[in-house]
C-alpha cells in the first residue's frame, strides 16, 4: 500500500479499512448462531489477510465498497438471526466434556 | 348402529383427554415462567433439550451437509424483500409487482446459468433435483418415445433416477443398471458396450450423494456425443462444490438443487440444452410458466435465494474447497490416529473432500449412530436413513454387507470449524471403542481368529 499516491489518502483509507475490519468482527459476535458467528468472523480475517497486500488504489476502494455492502448484509442477518435464536445452544459452545 | 355409537364415545372421550392434556401443558407453561431450577426444556444452557426420547445437552454440531445444508445468511438477506413488499408473481405482465418479480427471477436465472456455463435460457426452475430428475428421464424418454427405448444409468444413482427409471420399465422401456467398480466409478468400457441403436438416455450422477464419488463426467459426456445419445447428469452434489461447465461434460440436461449449496429449500433448476435441442414432455400442466417445461408459479423469494446461493458458490468456491479439504484431512487423519478397522467407502481419488463415508468393522452402525447424538451425521442418504437395511449404493460397491452396516457419512460443509471436527473425532473414537470393548467379535480378532473363518450355527 505504501507506494500509492499521497501518504496522507493511504493513511485516511488504511484507518477506514481497520475500522470497517472491527465493525465487522463486532458484528460476527453478535450472531447468536455458533457456526454462523465462527464463520463470519473467520470469513473476514480472510479476507482481509487475502487483500493485505493490495496496493492499486482502485482496487483498494473496490474491496473497501465490498467490504462495507458485506457488513451492511452482516448487520442485518445478526438482527434476523437474534430474532429466532433458537433456546438451546450449540453443544460447541458449552464446556467441553465427553457426555456420552 | 352400535358401532356409530361405540365411535361417537370414543371420540367423545378423547376429546376431553385432550383438552385435559391441553390444560395440563398450559399449567406447565405457567409453572415454568415462576423460575423452577429443576423444570427442564427451557432456558437451554446446562439442562438441554429431550428429543424422541434422547436427551441431548446442546444442540448436536451439524455434519450432514449432503442431506441439507444450512441456508448462508448472505442467501437469506437476498430472499427477505421478496417475502415482504416485493410479493409480485413474477408473471403478472401488468403491473410494477409483476415487474419487479419478473425482474428478480431473471437476474437469478442469470446467475444460476454463469455458474454451470450455460444460457439463462436454457435454466428452467423447479421444485428440486427431484423434480428436474423426473423431467429428464420420464420427459425426454415420453417425448422420443417412437423412436428409443432404451435408458442406461448407474446401480449408484439417487432414488428418483432410479425410481423413475423402474416407471419407466413398467411402461415397457428397456434400463440398464450400470454397475460400479469398487471405488464407485463406473467402466467407461461398459458404457460403451451398453449403447444400443434405440438408447435414447445416459444418466449418470456427476457427485454422490452418499460416498462422494466423482463420476468421470466429461469422458462420459465425449462417449455420449460420440454415439449421439443424450446426457443426463444429476449435479445436485457437484453444483458448487466441484467445477461444473455444460460445454466441457457435454450434457444435455442436467439437474441442480438449492438446498445443498446453502440456499432455500423447495427450488431447484434444469439445465436443458438448446443447441442441439433436447426436449422433453412436461411433467406439470397448466399455465405455462417456465416455458410449458415447468407450469406453475415460480416461487420468486425461493428463486433469488438459489440465484444468490450460485453466486456466492462462484465466489467462495476456491476458499471452501480449500478449507473443506484441509477439515476432511483432520477428520480422517484424526480418527485413523485413535482407531484400526476405519475404511473409506469408495473412491479416496476421485471424491468430493466434503464427503467422507467411514466403515468402522466389529461395531454396529445404529448403535453407533444412537450413541453420537450429539453429532448430526446419518449412515447414507437421508432418504434411506429411516431403514435399517444397508445402503443399496454400498453393496453396489461390493463392501461386504457387515461393513456396509456400519457406514457413516461425514458431511462437511462452508460453516464446520475446526472444533466440530475435532469434537465429532473425540465422540467418534470414544463411541466406538466404547462398543467394541463390548463386542465379542473384536476380542476374537484380537486373538488373531479369522472372523470370517467362523461357521456360524443355524438356528
Amino acid at each position: 500500500m505504501a507506494s500509492s499516491a499521497s501518504a496522507a489518502a493511504v493513511r485516511q483509507s488504511k484507518a477506514e479499512v481497520l475500522s470497517l475490519l472491527r465493525s465487522l468482527l463486532r458484528t460476527a459476535r453478535q450472531f447468536p448462531d455458533y457456526n454462523i458467528k465462527a464463520y463470519t468472523k473467520r470469513r473476514t480475517i480472510d479476507a482481509f489477510r487475502h487483500n493485505q497486500n493490495l496496493s492499486d488504489p482502485s482496487s483498494v476502494a473496490s474491496a473497501l465498497s465490498d467490504g462495507k455492502a458485506q457488513l451492511e448484509i452482516a448487520r442485518r442477518q445478526a438482527i434476523v438471526y437474534s430474532l429466532h435464536a433458537p433456546n438451546v445452544r450449540s453443544i460447541m459452545e458449552m464446556n467441553r466434556e465427553l457426555t456420552c | 348402529m352400535t358401532s356409530k355409537l361405540i365411535a361417537s364415545s370414543l371420540r367423545q372421550q378423547l376429546a376431553k383427554s385432550a383438552h385435559q392434556f391441553h390444560r395440563q401443558l398450559l399449567s406447565t407453561a405457567a409453572a415454568a415462567a415462576v423460575p423452577a431450577p429443576a423444570e427442564p426444556q427451557h432456558h437451554g444452557d446446562s439442562t438441554g433439550i429431550m428429543m424422541k426420547g434422547v436427551k441431548i445437552s446442546g444442540r448436536p454440531l451439524y455434519l450432514d451437509v449432503q442431506a441439507t445444508s444450512p441456508v448462508d445468511p448472505r442467501v437469506l438477506d437476498a430472499m427477505l424483500p421478496y417475502y415482504m413488499s416485493r410479493f409480485g408473481n413474477p408473471h403478472s405482465r401488468t403491473h410494477m409487482y409483476g415487474w419487479e418479480s419478473d425482474l428478480a427471477v431473471e437476474n437469478a436465472r442469470a446467475q444460476v446459468a454463469s455458474l454451470v456455463g450455460a444460457s439463462p435460457k436454457e435454466i428452467v426452475f423447479t421444485s428440486g433435483a427431484t423434480e428436474s430428475n423426473n423431467i429428464s428421464i420420464k420427459g425426454v424418454m415420453h417425448f422420443y418415445k417412437d423412436k428409443k427405448k432404451h435408458v442406461i444409468t448407474t446401480q449408484t444413482e439417487h432414488k428418483c433416477v432410479l425410481d423413475s427409471c423402474r416407471h419407466l420399465q413398467q411402461e415397457g422401456f428397456d434400463i440398464t443398471y450400470l454397475p460400479v467398480g469398487s471405488d464407485g466409478i463406473i467402466d467407461l468400457e461398459k458404457l460403451r458396450s451398453a449403447i444400443r441403436p434405440d438408447t435414447g438416455l445416459v444418466s449418470v450422477m456427476a457427485v454422490n450423494n452418499e460416498i462422494g464419488v466423482v463420476q468421470p463426467v466429461e469422458e462420459i459426456g465425449k462417449i455420449c456425443k460420440e454415439f449421439n445419445v443424450p446426457f443426463h447428469t444429476d449435479a445436485a452434489q457437484a453444483l458448487g462444490k466441484i467445477p461444473l461447465d455444460v460445454e466441457k461434460w457435454n450434457v444435455s440436461l442436467m439437474s441442480l438443487s438449492g438446498h445443498k449449496i446453502y440456499g432455500p429449500k423447495g427450488v431447484g433448476a434444469l439445465y436443458l440444452r438448446r443447441r442441439p435441442r433436447i426436449r422433453v414432455e412436461p411433467q406439470m400442466n397448466g399455465g405455462g410458466q417456465e416455458r410449458g417445461i415447468r407450469s406453475g408459479t415460480v416461487p420468486t423469494p425461493l428463486v433469488v435465494g438459489f440465484g444468490a446461493a450460485c453466486e456466492l458458490a462462484m465466489k467462495e468456491m476456491e476458499y471452501d474447497d480449500k478449507r473443506i479439504s484441509a477439515l476432511q484431512e483432520r477428520l480422517l487423519n484424526g480418527i485413523r490416529e485413535k482407531l484400526d478397522g476405519v475404511v473409506v467407502n469408495g473412491s479416496m481419488e476421485r471424491r468430493y473432500a466434503g464427503n467422507l463415508n467411514l466403515s468402522f468393522a466389529y461395531v454396529e452402525g445404529e448403535s453407533l449412530l444412537m450413541g453420537l447424538k450429539e453429532v448430526a451425521v446419518s449412515s447414507g442418504s437421508a432418504c434411506t436413513s429411516a431403514s435399517l437395511e444397508p445402503s443399496y449404493v454400498l453393496r453396489a460397491l461390493g463392501v461386504d454387507e457387515d461393513m456396509a452396516h456400519t457406514s457413516i457419512r461425514f458431511g462437511i460443509g462452508r460453516f464446520t470449524t475446526e472444533a466440530e471436527i475435532d469434537r465429532a473425532i473425540d465422540l467418534t473414537v470414544h463411541q466406538v471403542q466404547k462398543l467394541r470393548e463390548m463386542s465379542p467379535l473384536y476380542e476374537m480378532v484380537k486373538e488373531g481368529i479369522n472372523i470370517k473363518d467362523i461357521q456360524w450355527a443355524q438356528h
